[in-house]
């Protein structure tokens, strides 16, 4: 049956069980992507993907059932498994199913036709010809991606909300391998866009091989302490590690040391990092978050204090406080969350904030520009990390030889409180988390023997 | 959950178009995973997956398509867009399926979904109660229970249709101790591919315990100096240092297209004599056990490194054809939306000669690294990381006090040579692998090793 024939029958259901309070939230799309292996088409996708997922409140406690199996059948056992979960809760913080009243944003849809798959295959060996171009140590294993897709999300509820968001773009990988001496070493870029025309895939191409190129060589240095420079990419996925301990959620459950810290001071002064679901240069700009709240733009930490904690409307009600509108799902299947949208640190636009000016007040120092391993080895609840990191050296003022095999460990709240310097070449991470470079000083590197 | 019909038709539509070999794998599964905060059920995900991948293959090029139902149309239309990507034509000749079934090796006893939510949540309750009354310092415990029913048809246009039911669970506990402003936490949990007779294998109290007094722990260590040192892991999860510095490396998607360092390596050393490593998808009711892979072979036990030389990769067909070699049963995919690829299953380092207490008293400064927490691997530049939940500096060969927030990297095919010391009590433990057929149940596993010299990430 249809999405529209499924939902009425899951609304007569939950009508029949005497369910005054439901939300019916979809999420449904398609993509089609094209991988290159040396110069032929190695792989060739399409994909088609819906789900469904039935909430309810029965005496303030929020019951899930979730399908992708759209019978009559299983709408019925939607609402059966929901109302048993729902009496399965013991928790007595109140969820809530929205009210209408909200303003929302109108949905910026992108109306360029979708590609076809020849154009895909087009693009994507013209993007790996450029791979190869860029220099003559690029060795097979080098592969490129092109992906265009689009995605809905559509939520209804009891009390008449009905919305609906849609976006649809392309998306580029490039994933160089070059060989020196016996050794490989790789480098990727990733680049979203519109269309696919729009992709600079001479540009993507330099820079993934760029970033394979400038790792030969690289050695480890002796274990200590020394100023770093973090790039933007790896103080935005730092940023996006650590998201959660912005969550009310985990602070209400004792699972984020900003538990009661707002007001407080929490960062270095210079810093003020934004949560903003329609931000300029993300490819997504939703209108509403995973309960139907509208979504908007707000500081979470500004100019070094803790703004607000992110909510939804349970936190909220918990705190007495407005949602700020970051309920989330990870996929349509999931329990509601929290969690931000696009979420970044603010770029400084004053003098001295341009990566060679970084260097130069590091003088002698690390500029890091890769880590790796954080979902084991950074963790949000004690802010402790310790990850296996590469960069450069930064040797009198300027970016010099290349570094692996070591670790960087900190403190993500003492790491706050310690930036120096921002940059101000703020740039998107997969459209979530983006950071300009940022400099901290005294920072424990393990490498080599001391 | 598809007519022998339907998959006949899809097969023939998938092939229209030139291709040498199609595939139609249809799923149908039931997720469950209850959350309990503060000794209360908190939140209850309750999903039913269900739709269709389907594949073809033309020479080593393939083609893939998936959808999200397991209608005709739906599963006609995706075998039909799957065949649009190529351009040739080609006469098809019926499929005659015979169906084969390969057996359980993995009996359930109680399969979940038949219990109600209220006796998975009373065990969850016990262990997170005993949790908290641990000690003062335990300021939270989170539990959760979660089960998985995942059925599988697959049919392929060599004539095969098999089916396989695969029924896990699992229980995570967490506890967090805090003190003047601090965190620490600690972790115990345990799967199987079997039913809730899991759960009378493990006294809730005990898991609690463990938890917390981990946490407890690292709430008293301090941080260790980083530098490079001999270290001892433990076995169980310490096994994940093999599944990142080496597994990963002789998976056939990294293989196949040269983006490995153990590529073309077969039949040389590329680990110390010490080191034997197999990975073994045949044993009975563990987390990471398979009947059949997904693509229909049937598991085996794989040999990957004996006494230090390399002797075979894990291969699925895709791959096996770039590679000129043969499946070995090690196809996986997260679900029908994934490509399926050669992914691990329970992998594990063997028993060694060591004694224990060798191992320990062999080491003048270092580190025992007692709990490990997950890592991640680099398979082109072998280099690879994973974070110490539970260490302790070791001095003059005695352990001493613990620490907190260390980290070992390196490169693979190095470390593999620095595995100098191998003990005798091989445990297993259970995780879940990320990678680009999504997130997998694997088993890791060793006795308690000793690395000669590796980066230890500290303050």
């Amino acid at each position: 049956m249809t999405y529209q024939e499924f939902k009425e029958a899951v609304i007569r259901y939950a009508v029949e069980n005497g369910i005054a309070d439901y939300e019916l939230y979809y999420e449904g799309g398609w993509s089609d992507s094209v991988e290159i292996y040396k110069e032929e088409v190695k792989g060739y996708t399409t994909e088609e993907n819906m789900g469904v997922c039935f909430r309810c409140i029965i005496g303030g406690k929020a019951g899930y059932a979730s399908t992708e199996n759209l019978t009559e059948e299983e709408a019925r056992s939607l609402v059966s498994r929901a109302l048993e979960n729902a009496g399965s809760i013991e928790s007595e913080e109140e969820c809530f199913i929205h009210k209408k009243g909200d303003s929302y944003a109108v949905c910026e849809k992108n109306d360029s036709p979708r590609p076809s798959g020849a154009e895909l295959v087009e693009t994507a060996l013209a993007l790996q010809k450029e791979l190869y171009r860029a220099d003559r140590r690029v060795v097979d294993g080098t592969q490129a991606y092109i992906v265009y897709g689009s995605q809905k999300y559509a939520l209804c509820n009891s009390n008449g909300l009905d919305l609906e968001d849609e976006f649809s773009m392309a998306n580029s990988y490039g994933m160089a391998i070059v060989e020196d001496n016996g050794e490989m070493y790789d480098g990727f870029k990733v680049k979203d866009g519109r269309t696919i025309q729009e992709l600079d895939l001479k540009e993507i191409a330099g820079e993934a091989v760029e970033e394979a190129v400038s790792t030969i060589g690289a050695g480890s240095i002796p274990s200590g302490k020394y100023t770093v420079v973090l790039s933007n990419k790896a103080m935005a996925t730092l940023l996006a590690t650590y998201s959660s301990v912005f969550s009310a959620e985990q602070a209400q459950k004792g699972m984020s040391l900003l538990k009661d810290k707002e007001g407080e001071k929490i960062a270095a002064d210079i810093v003020t990092i934004t949560d903003d679901p329609r931000y300029k240069d993300s490819m997504v700009k939703r209108t509403f978050d995973g309960e139907g709240v509208a979504a908007y733009a707000k500081n979470v930490v500004e100019n070094g204090v803790l703004a607000t904690l992110l909510h939804n409307l349970k936190t909220a009600a918990k705190a007495g406080v407005k949602s700020t509108g970051n309920a989330s799902k990870a996929s349509y299947s999931s329990v509601v969350g929290v969690s931000p949208f696009t979420f970044y640190l603010h770029p400084s636009q004053g003098e001295g904030s341009a990566l060679e000016d970084i260097f130069r007040a590091a003088g002698e120092g690390l500029y890091i520009t890769d880590l790796e391993g954080l979902h084991a080895g950074a963790n949000p609840v004690s802010g402790d990390f310790s990850l296996s990191s590469k960069g450069f050296l930064i040797t009198e003022g300027k970016k010099g030889a290349p570094v692996k095999n070591i670790t960087v460990s900190g403190s993500f709240f003492e790491l706050l409180k310690k930036v120096e310097i921002i940059g101000n070449d703020l740039e998107l991470l997969r459209g979530k988390f983006g950071s300009p470079a940022i400099l901290v000083r005294d920072m424990a590197v393990a490498g080599k023997d001391a | 959950m598809l007519s022998r019909q339907l998959v006949k038709e899809a097969l023939r539509r998938a092939l229209a178009t030139g291709a040498d070999y199609a595939e139609v794998f249809a799923e149908h599964t039931l997720n469950k995973n209850i959350n309990l905060i503060s000794g209360k059920t908190d939140k209850i995900a309750d999903a039913v997956i269900s739709g269709v991948g389907i594949r073809i293959f033309k020479g080593t090029r393939c083609v893939s398509g998936s959808a999200s139902s397991l209608a005709p149309e739906a599963v006609l239309s995706c075998a039909s867009k799957v065949a649009d990507a190529l351009t040739g034509t080609a006469a098809v000749e019926d499929i005659l399926l015979r169906e084969r079934l390969f057996g359980d090796i993995h009996p359930v006893k109680i399969v979940p979904a038949d219990v109600r939510n209220a006796e998975k949540i009373e065990y969850v309750r016990e262990a997170c109660l005993a949790a908290k009354e641990y000690g003062d310092e335990i300021s939270q415990v989170s539990g959760s229970y979660l089960e998985v029913d995942h059925q599988i048809m697959i049919a392929t246009s060599e004539g095969l249709l098999t089916h396989d039911r695969q029924i896990r669970n699992r229980i995570v506990v967490t506890s967090i101790a805090s003190r003047d402003g601090e965190n620490q936490d600690g972790s115990v949990n345990h799967g199987a591919r079997k039913g809730l007779e899991l759960l009378s294998e493990y006294d809730p109290k005990e898991l609690g315990r463990e938890a917390s007094r981990q946490a407890v722990t690292m709430l008293h260590a301090g941080y260790i100096k980083a530098g490079t040192m001999p270290v001892a892991i433990e076995n169980g999860f310490g096994g994940v240092i093999f599944h990142e510095a080496c597994g990963h490396s002789l998976e056939a998607s990294s293989v196949a297209l040269g983006q490995s360092q153990f590529a073309g390596k077969l039949g040389t050393q590329i680990a110390n004599e010490k080191v034997t490593a197999i990975d073994d998808g045949t044993i009975p009711n563990s987390w990471g056990s398979i009947n059949i892979d997904d693509e229909g072979t049937p598991a085996q036990r794989n040999v990957l490194i004996e006494n230090g030389i390399l002797k075979s990769y894990m291969i699925d067909k895709l791959n096996g054809r770039r590679m000129g070699m043969a499946s070995t049963g090690s196809s996986r995919r997260q679900s029908y939306s994934y490509e399926p690829t050669s992914r691990m299953t329970n992998t594990y380092i063997a028993a060694g000669q060591d004694e224990d207490r060798d191992i320990i008293s062999s080491i003048e400064y270092g580190l025992y690294a007692k709990s490990m927490g997950g890592g991640s691997v680099n398979p082109v530049t072998g280099q690879f990381n994973f974070s110490v939940d539970e260490g302790y500096v070791i001095r003059n060969g005695e352990i001493c006090e613990p620490v907190r927030g260390a980290s070992l990297i390196g490169k693979g095919s190095e470390i593999l040579m620095n595995i100098d010391m191998v003990g005798k009590n091989v445990a297993r433990a259970q995780g879940m692998c990320g990678a680009s057929s999504g997130s997998i149940p694997t088993d890791v596993g060793q006795p308690l090793i000793r690395v000669s010299s590796i980066v230890v990430g500290g303050r």
